[in-house]
């Protein structure tokens, strides 16, 4: 009888404390992920875009080649896309309605489908940061949108349509730092980096001594920052910007110290597609919509105007 | 693979990181879940609830829930420790539950007569659990330990979320710079099915040498 009254109670104590920390677990992450994006823009973002997406340009029937890759996606009715859905102003999911997903580089996607199909229908496969070479390789994805920098050795695995944005790193440091006023003050420091960002090779090549923490997400970066576990924090310069907008605790500074090219990842070797995606990124930046995309997006924490698109197949790789 | 022999060193010092979170933490767990076990068994009752609770609470939370608390959670709470050592320690704890479940076997393989004739002999319990329990319980679960032991391995891939360099995070890296997520995740994982077998191996070799005839 004793035996059976312990085992009973038992449980629920355990369910219990699992019960507290999974709400702390949820409230940490709810927290630091809001820090993101701001919720008025969103829905100015959504009811902005609607007009644009309506006037966006299609493809001449003849511009979709028989038995091409155009073709194999009209005839499938959706455009598949590898791209994040936790990047701030980029490729962001609403968390309170999964179906919205928003940003630049989302934003574009929305057009490249429009562009093919007619309707900005696309279908998001995430997360795809460590293995867009394979997904693209084995077509589990038709376009990869997700802050891809070109560089030579990607572009032996796969074909970058474009650049169509150009961003750079930046440091952030907390608020209260007055020692670190950009790159060439990390010597020797401890620094944050995302995993699987450009931050990762780059801060070792400007600066040897330093040492290289990574961590999984951006708001885990922000957090450990603030916590004090480095001593400066870096990543593209339009992600900081997010950031310290929202949180107070962090600034950066200085002013971007690399130029990262951001092109559209291709299956490697379709030269029909790429020669189609690069007329349509050129269509999209003449008529306006590339611009109008940007202010509605990345413009929103930015004080200058939209820039100019860096020129289709600049960079080595594209 | 050409791909990671290029980047051969920093991939050795992370397999070496590797290597020792999971020594460190592996007998850290060993020792910890073996007194989580006495706990479980002795007869004073808010011990057996103590440990109830401990194995019930840590074999139900996810271990990346238990690591992003300890490394985002704890520093708020005023505790911070550099990375490795933090996810040493969650490794140990988490681990240690599934040890004191596997301990806690071996401990039921003992037949009650033993401990009924070790009372008899005038033994007062520290001498029973140390001479009699202990010595056969853990003789008895030398595989389902080496499993578990296996488990603290790939779990220690977990570390690479929160920064920790390990083998995962480090092949991360070599990906991002050569872009071949293929044969190097496939590299990587034969290294940890590798290690899988050493201990899969050496437990059975230990099993043999200790087994008890009955």
């Amino acid at each position: 009888m004793r035996s059976m009254l312990t085992r009973r109670r038992t449980p629920v104590l355990a369910a219990l404390l699992t019960a507290v920390a999974l709400t702390t677990a949820a409230c940490s992450d709810g927290g630091s992920s809001d820090t993101g994006v701001p919720p008025a823009d969103d829905t100015a973002a959504a009811s902005g875009l609607e007009a644009v997406f309506a006037d966006a340009p299609v493809a001449d029937e003849a511009d979709i080649l028989p038995d091409s890759t155009m073709a194999a996606i009209k005839e499938r009715g959706v455009l598949r896309v590898g791209a994040a859905l936790d990047a701030p102003l980029l490729s962001q999911q609403d968390p309170s309605n999964p179906d919205e997903v928003s940003g630049f580089d989302i934003d574009l996607a929305k057009l490249l489908a429009i562009y093919i199909l007619g309707e900005p229908s696309i279908e998001i496969v995430p997360p795809a940061s460590e293995t867009r070479e394979a997904l693209l390789a084995n077509g589990t994805v038709d376009v990869v949108f997700n802050t891809y920098t070109i560089t030579e050795e990607r572009a032996e695995q796969i074909s970058f349509a474009g650049p169509y944005f150009t961003s750079g790193l930046a440091v952030a440091v907390t608020a209260d730092n007055d020692d670190i006023s950009g790159i060439e003050d990390l010597g020797g420091k401890n620094v944050i980096v995302g995993a699987n960002t450009p931050a990762v090779t780059a801060v070792p090549e400007e600066q040897p001594t330093a040492e290289v923490t990574s961590f999984a997400t951006d708001p885990q970066a922000v957090q450990a920052l603030v916590q004090g576990r480095g001593d400066a924090y870096v990543q593209d310069y339009i992600l900081l910007a997010t950031n310290a907008a929202s949180n107070p605790d962090i600034k950066i500074v200085g002013d971007p110290f690399t130029a990262e090219p951001y092109g559209i990842g291709l299956k490697h070797d379709d030269a029909d597609f790429k020669q189609f995606v690069n007329t349509w990124l050129e269509t999209i930046q003449d008529e306006g919509q590339w611009a109008a995309v940007w202010e509605e997006t990345l413009g929103t924490v930015s004080d200058s105007g939209a820039p100019t698109p860096p020129e289709i197949g600049s960079v080595p790789g594209s | 693979m050409q791909a990671l022999l290029d980047n051969l060193d920093p991939l050795l010092r992370a397999l070496g990181t590797t290597v020792t979170i999971t020594l460190v933490a592996g007998v850290a767990a060993l020792v910890l879940g073996t007194l989580v076990t006495i706990a479980r068994v002795s007869p004073v009752p808010v011990l057996r609830g103590a440990a109830f609770c401990y194995v019930q609470f840590f074999v139900n939370v996810p271990l990346l829930a238990l690591l992003l608390l300890a490394v985002f959670a704890l520093p708020d709470a005023g505790l911070i420790m550099p990375l490795t050592t933090t996810a040493v320690v969650v490794l140990a704890v988490y681990e240690a539950a599934y040890v004191a479940e596997a301990v806690r076997s071996g401990v039921n393989t003992i037949p009650p007569g033993q401990l009924e004739a070790a009372r008899a002999l005038g033994l007062r319990l520290p001498q029973i659990l140390r001479l009699v329990v202990v010595p056969q319980a853990l003789r008895a679960v030398v595989q389902p330990l080496g499993n578990v032991m296996i488990a603290l391995v790939m779990n220690s891939a977990l570390a690479a979320t929160v920064g920790v360099v390990e083998l995962t995070s480090a092949v991360n890296k070599v990906n991002l710079v050569e872009a071949q997520p293929i044969p190097i995740f496939a590299g990587a994982g034969l290294v940890y099915m590798a290690i899988a077998l050493a201990i899969g191996l050496a437990a059975g070799r230990i099993e043999k040498k200790v087994a008890i005839a009955r």
